[in-house]
């Protein structure tokens, strides 16, 4: 790379928007997924759209590849630099262009943090429905990404369900506008397409966003069972029932050790398994199904229901579930976080196959899981300072994605393949699937410069600082000399 | 030349074979499955329910399977289809409702086709058999192909096999009606209606100046609830309660209200319904207003057309809307403006390199 | 997080250190508390950023020199601890880091001059008089100095309050509760001498006998958190003999100065007197906390209502996790109405010397705050520290000259001497 086609980039930024310094580009090297580490060439912090597609066009013209990202909150390593390719920055793209309560729709640019959309449209009893745990911190162009889910998909859907339209840069530096304000549209959904595809075909510019009426009544329920059984058939009993949760929830008592030490939710620490059932609605509604609810938790044999009685009590109970990842930091100075899905039906016998593979490894898993959608979220506790306990723990973590797959489930609910999944993506699909997705792509992106060395399986640019060796590589499989 | 009933590898094989092809089965939308000169591949008999557990709340059935079969099944358990497909008693079939990207007025409530289908098996334009999304209510795994075969009017490929969530039915039902005296009376009550904590299941909007609003829920809240609605509407309307609301719902979904006349989808957003009503009704061959249903708060619109496709198009054009023929002989079945673009260009370029499903 | 610092190498604080690096998962949490984070937008300016930094610093990878500007403008605010769901010490990192760097960093004579400045003055309170007195005087020449000198000319009220002299003893009214040590801050004798005698007059109203030790001085909190270390330690050695032994607490109602003190248990770290310094710590407590402990006398119901809004001070509401005193002292307050500030969690920009050593970030947080107090809607804002009443001064006479600034124990007094409202 010469000077000069950097110095031609930093003409096409504000000074001081294209980061080339080692201790400023250093603190990019991560995600929230800290196994993968890569020096990018340098960051750029675009402040306009115009900006991201002069970039991106500098970066088709002279074929380096990128990675555009927000908060840098992703947990597959999505957002993990490519190493010598360039960082996008789109934090300063924070802005709400517009939002018009009456129609329901907020346009954003990408770097609009989540939790800004409701906040911004709570004035109007409107809110932004996806919720991630990151929330607070993870933006909506991240969010589109990856199609971020929450604790509330199961009756509104994800990210996805949400986004109307974008305005995509796409990695040829063309500019296009997908979807648009309707919630309907005519002919292939090609929003549909670019969301969820991990950044590899471009960058979006603005989008638009639904809205949802803030729902009037929230009756939430905390349920302790003396085992992670119980809990798991509760969560059966109740979608049984007929009933439509907004949210269902499962940690069991590692992870509520951990909550608890962390923002001391109140969360009672015998339990062995706690649940969160939440209805939203219309108040008469709510209220109706809150009996009957109350009922089918009766049945499932609870030994002590907690019901948020207020809206503080209810935010201490959800400020638990949401921090519980981070948490587990405490309890331990490493672990990998697992997403994995499986029917609901089988909910039972993935966790009592997870803590078989536990034992087996020798390590903790920790599980916290949006139980209503089969979300699992197992934690896999490790010390990277004990010779070998990464290498189980991802070995670990390997064994409970093909279990999610046996089981007719998925490798991957909400966090993505990113990084981390690429080399599970053949159990789930069939080599000709994989083989259209990329000719999807390279068609989009024939050079493949949109976060480039992302969910396909091998393929160019896995240039990576690691910890350790990967498990494959042990077994001489492959080689990233 | 038809193509009756082909076996998965038969529809492989055909597409490999065959210059251009175009697939069928239930017919229900004349307009996007009438011979054209195509080689036509009639999947009617790619039919059947492949696995369904009540408990999982999806399914996943071939592609050809009859929506009125799916919503038996699915009943019979407490479970329906919450996108409320359109043309099940005129035998519209899942991969037809898929490929058409159609929704009725219940998709108010949680959401469109676009919003349920979970994974896809289809026959790409090269003849492969590929598979997208899954078979478990939350999947991020790969590109989500099976929301880009939402809408793709077969154009992408032919649809096999689908897999879709479900939610349980709403234990009772009842419907509102209200007229208003203009219609930018009844917009603004839809508006205020779509931006409060007010649950429909379906708010529909039909002109000149009414509304149709479906309640759901328990049944021991539902009585209250309508007297909630009553009083935020401030106005007294018909209520359709039982078997016959149930017929009302149906008929609607069935378009019996378009007279048998051409049809055509719109999507639009409630700030573009005055303008189009004006226009229609300025066209040369104007239907009367019975002849339109507005679903989803102003978001989807279903109205019959009885005057030149050009018209039509030049119409939808003006008021920078989109439209999808269903029933008549257009000369294309896409009207309005023009939404191609690059991306599209690019990755249908991937899907159907040779072109054998473009019309 | 992984990391290869070598502990061993790196004393008392090492093992500190690596832990809360090790602590970090990078989940980002941080980010959306972080004042500089919020102004600038970028990885290297925010907590979790700051902490690969230190670790490639600490590590070898990266040169120290390199990571200073970032590092340089953490405000100490110590937001991202409440925020972060790791339970990362962030506040103990930044500290140890910054004291064992300063040993071996290289400053410009200019930067030299300034911080050794601010260092020789800010802690004695008659130094510090006399410069703010010449500071003032010198605020109409402000627009002819360099930006680093005349920021501080900015924070200076134009004229400064006389010198109250504290007693050395000030009795309980009725019968006695308690008994305690105040420690009466450096600046704050200087620009606020009212809070230590609003301070007194209230514990004495709550029958509590305070003792004001002669021979106190510095809590060393400015220090330390500058990498000062051996001064630090020095300032505080000298408040552990200043300090008598039969009291019930000490009391601090700076909230800089009681965060400090609680560091004693960060600096005193290999140090022979550290029990010493560690039952000191624990003895010291903020006046809102140690009053509350008490139970407090209620005040008369006001004339007429007031509306207060209360700003939590990083040093006390981060650093020391107490939040619900303060405002429960002032909702105790009858006809005293108690509102929130939105982004409450934000820093006012103060942060010991931030203000004057990263004044354009200072005053953009300084603008941030003062704009969410206009906006609460109350023409009062209560805060428990001299360095936030300084800093919301000087950014709220820009955008509402009318706002009154005052402790919450100003307003406590105000209102036992019924002229609040």
């Amino acid at each position: 790379m010469s000077k000069e086609v950097l110095q031609e980039l930093s003409k096409l930024l504000p000074a001081g928007r294209l980061l080339t310094a080692a201790a400023a580009l250093s603190p990019y090297q991560s995600d929230a997924l800290t196994a993968f580490k890569a020096k990018p060439l340098a960051v750029a912090l675009p402040e306009s759209a115009g900006e991201v597609i002069e970039t991106v066009r500098w970066c088709a013209k002279h074929q380096i590849p990128f990675v555009a990202r927000g908060s840098g909150t992703s947990l597959s390593g999505g957002s993990l630099p490519i190493d010598g390719g360039l960082v996008i920055g789109l934090n300063r793209l924070n802005r709400i262009l517009k939002l018009d309560p009456k129609e329901r729709v907020a346009v954003v640019e990408p770097g609009v943090v989540n939790l800004d959309v409701s906040k911004a449209a709570a004035p109007f009893g409107l809110y932004y429905a996806p919720d991630p745990s990151s929330q607070p911190v993870s933006t909506i162009g991240g969010n589109l990404a990856f199609n971020s889910g929450g604790a509330h998909c199961l009756k509104y859907g994800m990210t996805s369900n949400h986004v109307l339209g974008a305005k995509v840069v796409l990695p040829t530096g063309e500019v296009v506008e997908l979807g648009g304000e309707s919630l309907e549209n005519t002919g292939p959904d090609w929003l549909g397409l670019f969301v969820g595809s991990e950044g590899l075909m471009g960058v979006a510019l603005e989008i638009k966003l639904r809205l949802l009426p803030k729902p009037e009544k929230y009756h939430t329920v905390l349920a302790a069972y003396d085992s992670l059984e119980k809990a798991g058939s509760a969560v059966a009993m109740v979608v049984a029932s007929g009933l439509l949760p907004g949210a269902m929830e499962i940690m069991d008592s590692l992870a509520i050790e951990a909550a608890e030490a962390a923002v001391q939710a109140g969360y009672p620490q015998d339990a062995k398994a706690l649940l969160i059932v939440e209805l939203e609605g219309e108040t008469l509604e709510v209220e109706a199904e809150a009996r009957h609810l109350s009922e089918v938790i009766e049945a499932s044999r609870a030994y002590k229901v907690q019901i948020a009685r207020n809206e503080a009590e209810r935010a201490k109970i959800w400020k638990g579930r949401k921090a519980a990842f981070s948490a587990v930091g405490r309890l331990s100075p490493d672990y990998i976080v697992q997403d994995g899905v499986v029917p609901r039906s089988k909910l039972g016998q993935a966790l009592s196959e997870i803590e078989k593979l536990s034992l087996r490894y020798g390590l903790r898993v920790a599980n916290v899981f949006h139980a209503g959608d089969g979300n699992l979220h197992p934690l896999i506790l490790y010390d990277g300072r004990v010779p070998g306990e990464l290498e189980r723990g991802e070995e670990l973590a390997g064994e409970i994605l093909k279990l999610c797959v046996a089981l007719g489930g998925s490798i991957t609910g909400e966090h993505g393949v990113g990084m981390e999944k690429k080399r599970y993506l053949p159990a789930m699909f069939a080599e000709a699937d994989i083989e259209l997705m990329r000719k999807i792509r390279q068609s989009v992106d024939p050079h493949e410069l949109s976060n480039r060395g992302k969910m396909f399986p091998g393929g160019e640019a896995e240039a990576l600082v690691r910890q350790g060796l990967h498990p494959l590589e042990k077994r001489g499989v492959i080689s990233r000399e | 030349m038809v193509i009756k009933t082909p076996t998965i590898p038969e529809i492989q094989e055909a597409v490999k074979a065959q210059p251009r092809l175009l697939c069928r089965a239930g017919g229900s939308k004349q307009a996007l499955s009438g011979a054209d000169g195509s080689v036509t591949l009639d999947v009617s008999g790619l039919s059947g329910v492949l696995e369904y557990q009540a408990g999982e709340f999806v399914f996943t059935a071939l592609a050809g399977t009859p929506l009125l079969e799916i919503e038996k099944m699915l009943s019979e358990k407490g479970q329906y289809l919450p996108f409320d497909p359109p043309l099940a008693d005129a035998g519209a079939t899942l991969g037809g409702t898929v490929a058409a990207g159609l929704s009725g007025p219940m998709r108010w409530r949680y959401g469109g086709v676009r919003d349920f289908i979970l994974g896809v098996k289809f026959v790409d334009g090269e003849g492969s058999l590929v598979r997208g999304g899954g078979r478990v209510v939350k999947n991020a795994a790969g590109f989500d192909l099976p929301k880009l075969m939402v809408g793709s009017l077969g154009r992408l490929g032919v649809l096999v096999e689908l897999s879709f969530k479900v939610f349980p039915a709403p234990q009772a039902t009842r419907t509102l009606r209200v007229a208003f005296g203009r219609l930018e009376e009844a917009l603004e009550a839809c508006l205020r209606l779509a931006a409060s904590a007010i649950e429909l299941y379906a708010l529909d909007f039909e002109p000149p100046a009414g509304l149709a609003l479906r309640l759901g829920g328990l049944e021991k809240a539902l009585e209250e609830r309508s007297r909630r609605l009553w009083s935020f509407l401030g106005k007294d309307g018909e209520l359709l309660e039982g078997e016959r609301e149930a017929r009302y719902w149906r008929g609607i979904n069935n378009f019996g209200w378009a007279g048998g006349k051409p049809l055509v989808k719109v999507a639009l957003t409630p700030k573009k319904i005055a303008g189009l009503e004006a226009a229609l009704l300025h066209s040369s061959n104007p239907l009367p207003s019975s002849t339109r249903r507005y679903h989803a708060a102003g978001h989807l619109l279903y109205m019959a057309w009885d005057g030149s496709w050009t018209e039509l198009d030049t119409l939808l054009k003006t008021q920078g809307l989109a439209g999808l023929v269903l029933a008549g002989n257009p000369l294309s079945p896409a009207l309005g403006i023009n939404s191609a673009h690059p991306f599209g260009e690019r990755a249908t370029r991937a899907l159907d390199p040779q072109g054998k499903f473009a019309r | 997080m992984q990391h290869k610092i070598p502990v061993e190498k790196l004393g008392p604080q090492g093992e500190t250190m690596a832990r809360a690096v090790e602590q970090c998962v990078h989940c980002g949490f941080c980010l959306p508390a972080c004042p500089t984070y919020q102004v600038l937008q970028e990885e290297m300016d925010s907590p979790r950023g700051r902490i690969f930094l230190m670790k490639e610093v600490l590590e070898g990878s990266l040169k120290p020199v390199d990571a200073e500007p970032y590092l340089d403008r953490c405000l100490g605010c110590l937001g991202c601890v409440s925020a972060c769901p790791s339970g990362v010490a962030y506040g103990e990192l930044i500290s140890s880091y910054r004291m064992h760097q300063e040993a071996t960093r290289r400053r410009s004579p200019l930067e030299k001059a300034f911080r050794f400045g601010i260092q020789e003055t800010l802690p004695y309170p008659a130094r510090f008089r006399a410069a703010a007195l010449f500071g003032s005087l010198a605020k109409p020449l402000g627009s002819l100095l360099p930006k680093k000198l005349s920021a501080p000319l900015e924070l200076l009220p134009s004229a400064l309050p006389a010198a109250r002299p504290l007693p050395e003893l000030y009795p309980a009214e009725g019968s006695r509760r308690a008994r305690v040590a105040l420690l009466a801050g450096c600046a704050q004798q200087v620009l606020r001498p009212e809070i230590n005698w609003a301070t007194l007059r209230v514990l004495a109203k709550n029958g509590v006998e305070v003792v004001i030790p002669k021979s106190q001085g510095c809590c060393g909190a400015l220090s330390m958190h500058t990498g000062e270390r051996a001064r630090a330690l020095a300032f505080a050695r000298k408040n552990l003999e200043a300090f008598p032994s039969d009291i019930d607490a000490i009391i601090t109602n700076a909230a800089g100065c009681g965060s400090g003190i609680h560091e004693y248990l960060l600096l005193f770290k290999g140090e022979a007197d550290f029990d010493k310094a560690a039952g000191f710590a624990k003895q010291s407590k903020d006046v809102s906390v140690f009053l509350s402990e008490l139970g407090l006398l209620a005040p008369k119901a006001l004339h007429s209502p007031v509306q207060v809004a209360y700003h939590d001070a990083c040093h006390l509401a981060h650093a020391q996790g107490v939040r619900s005193e303060p405002r429960s002292i002032l909702s105790s307050i009858p006809g005293l109405d108690l509102v929130e500030i939105s982004e409450g969690d934000l820093c006012c920009g103060s942060a010991g010397s931030y203000n004057l050593e990263q004044p354009e970030i200072a005053n953009t947080l300084g603008r941030r705050k003062a704009a969410n107090i206009v906006a609460s809607g109350a023409r009062l804002v209560a805060t428990g520290n001299i360095g936030c009443i300084t800093q919301i001064e000087a950014a709220l006479k820009k955008q509402s000259p009318e706002f009154r600034v005052l402790h919450t124990l100003e307003v406590l007094d105000l209102a036992y001497r019924e002229i609040l409202g």
